[in-house]
C-alpha cells in the first residue's frame, strides 16, 4: 500500500515537473519566435561579390524568360512584354512613395536616353495601391503617380497595377526591384534596393550583351 | 522487478518524449525560419508593445500611451513626412467599437538621409516610440482593435505600406 502511494507520488511529481519544464520552453521558444522574426523583418540583401557597390537578389528567374504580362499605362493604353520582343528591356519595380526608388530614377532616365540608340527601354511597373472600385479615388491615385513620375522627369512608360504581375516575377516585395531582359525576353540580371548607377549601368550592357 | 509502479514512471517518461513542448527549441526556431524574409519583412516591422488593457472614466477623454517597437535596422516614416507622397504613419479606431480616438499626439520625426542622398533629409521613427492617444469610451468593456498604418524601409530597400492591428481592451467605468 504504501509502496503504491510511493510511486503515484512519485509519478504525479514527475508529469508536474515536465509540465513546468514544458511551459518554461514553450515561453522560451515564444521569446526565441519574437526574436527571430525581428531578425528576419531586417530584410537581408546579400552583397554581389562581383560588384562590391551593388546588391544583388539570387533570383530564380535569372536565366529564364521573362513571364509575359499587359499591363495598363498612365494614358489607358494596353503595354504587352511582348511588343518588347528584339530590345533589350529593364523592368524597373518602383512606387511613388519608395525613396530609395527616387534617387534611382534620375540615373535610369539618363541610362535610358543614353542606351536607347542601341535598343534599350525602361519599362517602370508602379507599385501604388489601386481602388479599382472606388473610379473617384483611382482617377485620383493615377494623377498622382503621373505626378510623381513627371516630377523625376521619368521619359519612359510607367505601367501602373504592378501588384497584379508580381507573383510570376517572385513574389515582388521590395523596392526598388529590377529585372534586366535580353532581346530574347530571358532574365539576365536582378537587383533589389538601391545600388548604384555604375550597377545598374553594367547591369543594362549584360541586357544588351556587351556585358559578361 | 518491473512492478506497476515502474511501469507508470515509463509510460510518463515514453509520453514526456512524444510531448512537443518538451522539443529542442532549434528545430522549432529552424521552422519558423523557412517562412520568406521578405515576407516576414512586411509584416513585422513595427511591433505593438503595451497596454493591452486600460480602464478609462467612461465618456470621458483619458490619455493613454501607446508603446511600438521599429524592428533593427529599419525605420518608418513619422506621422508628419517632409514631403506629401511620403506615407505617414498613422492610428486608426474602427467607429463601431464604442471607443473614439479623441486626440492623437504622435512624436516628431528624427532626420535621416538615405547615404546616396544626404541632401534630402526624411523625418522617421527607429526605435521605441509611443503615441499618446486619447480615448472616449462608453460605459462598458470593450476589446477595440486599432490599426498603425506604417511604411518601412532600411537604408536599401523601402516595403510597401502596411497595417499592424492594435489591440486594446478598454474597460470604461
Amino acid at each position: 500500500m504504501k509502496r503504491n502511494v510511493l510511486v503515484v507520488g512519485i509519478v504525479v511529481i514527475v508529469i508536474a515537473l515536465l509540465g513546468l519544464a514544458g511551459w518554461a520552453n514553450w515561453q522560451n521558444r515564444k521569446q526565441a519566435a519574437v526574436k527571430l522574426q525581428v531578425e528576419q523583418a531586417k530584410a537581408v540583401l546579400v552583397p554581389d561579390n562581383a560588384s562590391p557597390n551593388g546588391l544583388s537578389m539570387h533570383s530564380p528567374l535569372v536565366g529564364k524568360p521573362a513571364p509575359a504580362f499587359t499591363l495598363t499605362n498612365l494614358k489607358g493604353e494596353e503595354v504587352s512584354l511582348a511588343s518588347y520582343k528584339g530590345k533589350a528591356v529593364q523592368l524597373n519595380f518602383w512606387a511613388t512613395w519608395c525613396a530609395p526608388c527616387k534617387i534611382e530614377t534620375p540615373w535610369l532616365v539618363e541610362l535610358q536616353k543614353q542606351y536607347a540608340p542601341q535598343g534599350f527601354e525602361i519599362l517602370a511597373v508602379s507599385f501604388d495601391d489601386l481602388d479599382k472600385e472606388d473610379k473617384t479615388l483611382l482617377a485620383k491615385e493615377k494623377v498622382d503617380i503621373a505626378k510623381s513620375a513627371q516630377k523625376l522627369g521619368i521619359s519612359y512608360p510607367v505601367l501602373l497595377d504592378g501588384d497584379s504581375i508580381s507573383k510570376p516575377y517572385g513574389d515582388v516585395e521590395v523596392f526598388p526591384t529590377s529585372f534586366f531582359l535580353d532581346r530574347n525576353g530571358t532574365i539576365v540580371a536582378t537587383s533589389a534596393g538601391l545600388t548604384s548607377k555604375d550597377e545598374l549601368e553594367s547591369n543594362i550592357r549584360k541586357a544588351l550583351g556587351e556585358g559578361k | 522487478m518491473f512492478t506497476k509502479g515502474s511501469a507508470a514512471v515509463c509510460i510518463v517518461l515514453f509520453l514526456a518524449a512524444l510531448n512537443p513542448a518538451t522539443l529542442p527549441l532549434r528545430a522549432q526556431a529552424s521552422d519558423s525560419g523557412a517562412s520568406s524574409h521578405k515576407a516576414t519583412a512586411k509584416t513585422l516591422a513595427v511591433s505593438y508593445l503595451f497596454p493591452e488593457q486600460v480602464t478609462v472614466v467612461a465618456d470621458k477623454p483619458t490619455p493613454i500611451d501607446l508603446h511600438f517597437k521599429v524592428a533593427p535596422g529599419l525605420h518608418v516614416n513619422s506621422h508628419t513626412p517632409h514631403t506629401e507622397d511620403l506615407v505617414p504613419t498613422t492610428l486608426k479606431l474602427p467607429e463601431t467599437s464604442g471607443v473614439r480616438l479623441a486626440h492623437a499626439i504622435f512624436p516628431p520625426g528624427a532626420d535621416f538621409a538615405f547615404p546616396a542622398d544626404p541632401a534630402e533629409k526624411l523625418s522617421v521613427y527607429t526605435g521605441e516610440f509611443i503615441i499618446h492617444a486619447e480615448l472616449v469610451a462608453t460605459k462598458g468593456d470593450h476589446l477595440v482593435e486599432a490599426t498603425l498604418k506604417y511604411q518601412a524601409c532600411d537604408n536599401q530597400i523601402c516595403m510597401p505600406p502596411h497595417s499592424i492591428p492594435v489591440t486594446i481592451d478598454v474597460i470604461a467605468k
